[in-house]
């Protein structure tokens, strides 16, 4: 079965504990390893045929291109979702998270400047908006490594739909019979909150009501304003494109006495003769001063952010908690509930896993939030695999909300569902549906 | 016992509920009458709106409630409501309205008066804040709670409406003040040290089972006034966890034999400053 030696392709940071738990997973369910596509080396301009080809047996390479001429025509640039038939031995392409290292943020920040040369801006989803200081080429590559600092979201983000255009267009080029678990450009529709939740309201799945509507705020002063006028006065501000908590406030003011709190893990280093340096803080902060706030929330907004009405979330005994809920091709498997004495639950910010009953859900409500993630997968017709962070509100109403849909949300230790972690309970359901094969 | 909490969450009150006609419902009720624990979380907008008509609510129909002898206002969490902006009102007519009532806690500081604090029943008197003036304070120590077996106090600081000083609190120390308490808690304080150590030799740890200093800023200089007291040995509790002692401080306390809890202690900011990188997940 020539086919069916190259079910999988990674394109990720070989090593890290995500590829590690994708190979687990198929050495368990007797596959053959993923090849591993590493991001360091495409961000050096190694083409992604090169890339393949140092993996490949000329054999299995040329199989696969012969396959792709006489191959089905649906997986171009723009595929639509797996048909049943002809499956059998598909390449099968899935993106990893970029994360993980200051060279992989660098070479993507630079590949976000202007001088880049000419690039693809066609998966950004805001990608006609300018990003506010951009760095050359140049001033990126010297960027420093400093634990935390947030060097130019706007343009990282820029940089990384580049990426994912850039490796769309040469797989359909090199291998166009094959399929995106995850398509790249809902990756990139993923990665930019405002787009996310511009998609999951408009297929209907319920999601924190977005202060401003179609005018939303975009500095501190229409924040404010928009806040008291459309009295929402407790918010979250979500850097657009941020990973995990990274660049979120939870915001409130008080309209009886003027009164403002920000609670977040941005930390601001400030200098008397150079702009402010910020970054992610392990420890949540209190901002109270104005002055402060301001230069927070503009520098937040001027990369791009989403704000939306803070959902009282569920709770009891001074914690509260949100739900991550994988889900995979339509069925809701392993879910954790994030349980935490601050508005942001993060596991990172030494939030408490539970299961979602030992956080105080009925039978009823856990159905309703894996009912809620289905949902919010399906507004994104070309991927399969997600997490979904649901809430479920405070008070007698409990009603669903998404908060996010994270396409690298799937690593999570230690939970289990029918037996397995999740990396395996994925590539069970790939197998099922016939999307790659044993 | 049965215990009711109602709650009037952000959803429910933009959908129009309100609290008042939630407690004038649960008093129609058949289990009102054998109600003895309530519990008021949310109001709705509680920064916004004042407990003003929960009081009222609860006034106009304490007769459907002949059991209750445990309340609560103001059970909510920084979900809802931030702790120092959660806005009371007077809330001593509740303690004329239900002469029964052995427990009573409150949570939020804002405007809250205690303003005729007369009640010979009341065991337990909870007050849980950011920061707890000194108008209270002194509503406090002039009331009369001769039943009052455990007081406990979140003081808070400066910032959330703590605007007081020792000299406030040492009132309510005072011998004879209140005859049958038992449990004292001058806790969650920025002068946790001022108190622990008017306290170290105060005549009301005589009458004490539980001293209760957690949760402020107690350091070594409170710590020693307190292991240097020969009264504190009658304790059979002695709370000081979250706190800003030195090791060698806990290490003393752990082999002093006596019943303190030394749990929970804090390190300086500098340690909590570690940081982490935005994409990790």
């Amino acid at each position: 079965m020539m086919q069916s030696a190259l079910p999988l392709i990674l394109l990720c940071s070989p090593g890290d504990k995500r590829t590690a738990g994708i190979q687990q997973a198929r050495s368990r369910l007797g596959l053959p390893p993923a090849l591993t596509v590493p991001y360091g080396e495409l961000l050096e301009g190694v083409p992604l045929s090169e890339l393949l080809e140092r993996q490949l047996p000329d054999a299995v390479l040329s199989g696969a291109l012969e396959q792709s001429m006489t191959g089905i025509q649906t997986a171009g640039p723009t595929p639509e979702r797996p048909e049943r038939q002809r499956t059998e031995g598909r390449t099968l392409l899935r993106l990893e998270s970029p994360g993980g290292s200051f060279a992989l943020e660098r070479a993507l920040i630079a590949l976000g400047a202007p001088d880049a040369g000419e690039q693809d801006d066609s998966l950004h989803p805001f990608g006609q908006q300018h990003d506010p200081y951009p760095l050359s080429v140049q001033a990126a590559g010297q960027l420093k490594e400093l634990p935390g600092v947030l060097h130019h979201p706007s343009q990282w983000f820029r940089g990384y739909c580049r990426l994912l255009a850039r490796v769309q267009w040469e797989a359909s080029r090199i291998l166009p019979a094959a399929r995106w678990q995850n398509h790249p450009g809902d990756i990139a529709a993923m990665t930019d909150k405002r787009r996310t939740q511009q998609l999951l309201a408009a297929a209907g799945v319920p999601v924190p009501r977005p202060l401003g509507g179609a005018q939303p705020p975009a500095d501190y002063e229409s924040l404010r304003g928009l806040m008291l006028s459309e009295r929402m006065h407790r918010v979250f501000i979500k850097l657009a494109c941020g990973s995990a908590a990274s660049g979120v406030i939870a915001y409130q003011i008080n309209p009886a006495t003027g009164a403002e709190l920000a609670v977040t893990t941005i930390g601001v280093e400030q200098y008397i003769t150079r702009p402010p340096v910020y970054y992610n803080s392990g420890k949540l902060r209190r901002y109270t001063v104005s002055s402060v706030l301001s230069g927070i929330i503009n520098w937040l907004y001027s990369h791009g952010a989403y704000t939306e009405q803070w959902i009282p979330k569920a709770g009891s005994a001074g914690v509260s908690f949100d739900i991550r809920q994988l889900v995979v091709l339509g069925e809701a498997g392993h879910s954790a509930a994030r349980v935490s004495t601050t508005p942001i639950t993060n596991l990172h910010l030494r939030s408490k896993r539970m299961t979602p009953a030992e956080a105080g859900l009925t039978d009823e409500e856990q159905h309703q939030v894996r009912r809620t993630a289905v949902q919010a997968l399906s507004a994104f017709p070309r991927s399969a695999i997600a997490g979904i962070d649901v809430l479920v509100s405070s008070g007698s109403s409990r009603r669903t909300y998404v908060a996010d849909v994270n396409p690298f949300g799937d690593l999570l230790y230690d939970v289990e569902y029918e037996g397995c972690s999740t990396y395996e309970w994925e590539m069970k359901k790939l197998m099922e549906h016939r999307i790659i094969s044993s | 016992m049965t215990e009711v909490k109602l709650a009037v969450g952000y959803n429910e009150y933009e959908d129009g509920q309100r609290m008042n006609t939630e407690i004038e419902r649960l008093s129609a009720s058949p289990e009102a009458a054998q109600l003895t624990s309530l519990i008021i979380g949310d109001w709705g907008q509680a920064y916004e709106n004042s407990s003003d008509e929960v009081v009222e609510a609860l006034v106009k129909h304490s007769g459907s409630f002949p059991s209750l002898r445990k309340l609560f206002i103001g059970d909510m969490s920084y979900e809802d409501c931030e702790i120092s902006w959660i806005t009371q009102t007077d809330l001593s007519p509740l303690l004329a309205a239900y002469p029964e009532l052995q427990s009573f806690t409150i949570q939020g500081g804002t405007n809250l008066e205690l303003s005729n604090l007369q009640h010979d029943k009341l065991e337990e008197l909870i007050i849980i804040t950011g920061g707890l003036g000194k108008k209270v304070l002194s509503q406090i120590a002039a009331g009369s709670l001769p039943n009052l077996r455990k007081l406990e106090l979140y003081l808070g600081v400066d910032n959330y409406g703590f605007d007081g000083s020792l000299e406030d609190i040492l009132p309510l120390i005072q011998p004879g003040k209140f005859p049958k308490l038992t449990y004292l808690g001058l806790k969650n304080s920025e002068i946790q040290d001022e108190i622990a150590a008017a306290l170290a030799d105060a005549e009301v740890l005589d009458q004490l089972h539980t001293l209760d200093l957690s949760l402020g800023t107690l350091s070594d200089t409170g710590a020693e006034a307190l292991l240097a007291s020969e009264r504190i040995k009658g304790l059979q509790a002695l709370n000081l966890s979250y706190h800003y002692m030195s090791d060698e401080m806990v290490a003393r306390w752990r082999k002093s034999g006596l019943p303190a809890d030394v749990s929970d202690q804090q390190k300086s900011d500098d340690d909590e400053d570690w940081r982490y990188p935005s994409i990790t997940e």
